[in-house]
């Protein structure tokens, strides 16, 4: 049976706050996407690719299921 | 609003403006086209070309960083979406192109025919990416 469609939230913009109140532009810098992509993924109207999530939880010093999650509708 | 998005709004810009202009004088000389044809169609190259490059290096200089930086994954995505769009519309009108070609009696496409086909290929192209940068997508 297929699984129903669900949505990936993040916790970037709060992570963001907790490091200094670093801007999306420095965290864009950090792993080479623009700032405009950044957006785009805390916002959730994208998602990123697997080796985009892992930079961006490296950059935070989290595990990948701390900065995002799978949520089923 | 982005380097590439910018670019997109240019090439809308430009070739809708400069191609109007050229589609718009291709039907006004109607069937008295004559020796207007290769030079209105250079001109139009030309006027296309340098226009894109002037405001290009116009938005480069006013945002030189997001000009230097490499496309990103998610403007990749953007523009092989608007890719595959365009390609399907150049597709299908020119299969359109081809079944009407093929009539009896047939309908001959000239050069400005598959000329427009190709640019609204284009603008569908560029299009396509303007409305994915403005959703965020």
């Amino acid at each position: 049976m297929a699984l129903d469609v669900g949505i990936i939230r993040n916790e970037i913009r709060r992570l963001r706050f907790e490091h200094g109140e670093m801007t999306q532009q420095q965290l864009a810098d950090k792993i080479e996407l623009t700032r405009q992509t950044v957006n785009a993924i805390e916002q959730g109207k994208y998602s990123p690719s697997l080796e985009a999530a892992f930079r961006i939880a490296a950059v935070f010093g989290k595990p990948l299921e701390s900065v995002f999650r799978y949520e089923q509708d | 609003m982005s380097f590439r998005e910018k670019s997109a709004w240019i090439s809308v810009i430009s070739m809708a403006g400069i191609y109007g202009y050229y589609f718009w004088s291709v039907l006004r000389a109607g069937p008295h086209l004559g020796s207007f044809h290769f030079a209105g169609l250079l001109a139009t190259l030309i006027a296309l070309i340098v226009v894109q490059i002037v405001l290009t290096i116009a938005v480069a200089v006013a945002s030189p960083r997001d000009a230097r930086a490499p496309r990103d994954e998610r403007e990749k995505l953007i523009e092989l979406r608007a890719t595959r769009v365009a390609y399907a519309g150049l597709a299908t009108s020119v299969a359109m192109a081809c079944f009407f070609g093929a009539r009896d009696p047939p309908i001959v496409f000239n050069t400005n025919s598959l000329l427009l086909l190709l640019v609204t290929a284009e603008l569908l192209r560029s299009g396509c990416q303007i409305i994915q940068y403005r959703r965020g997508a």
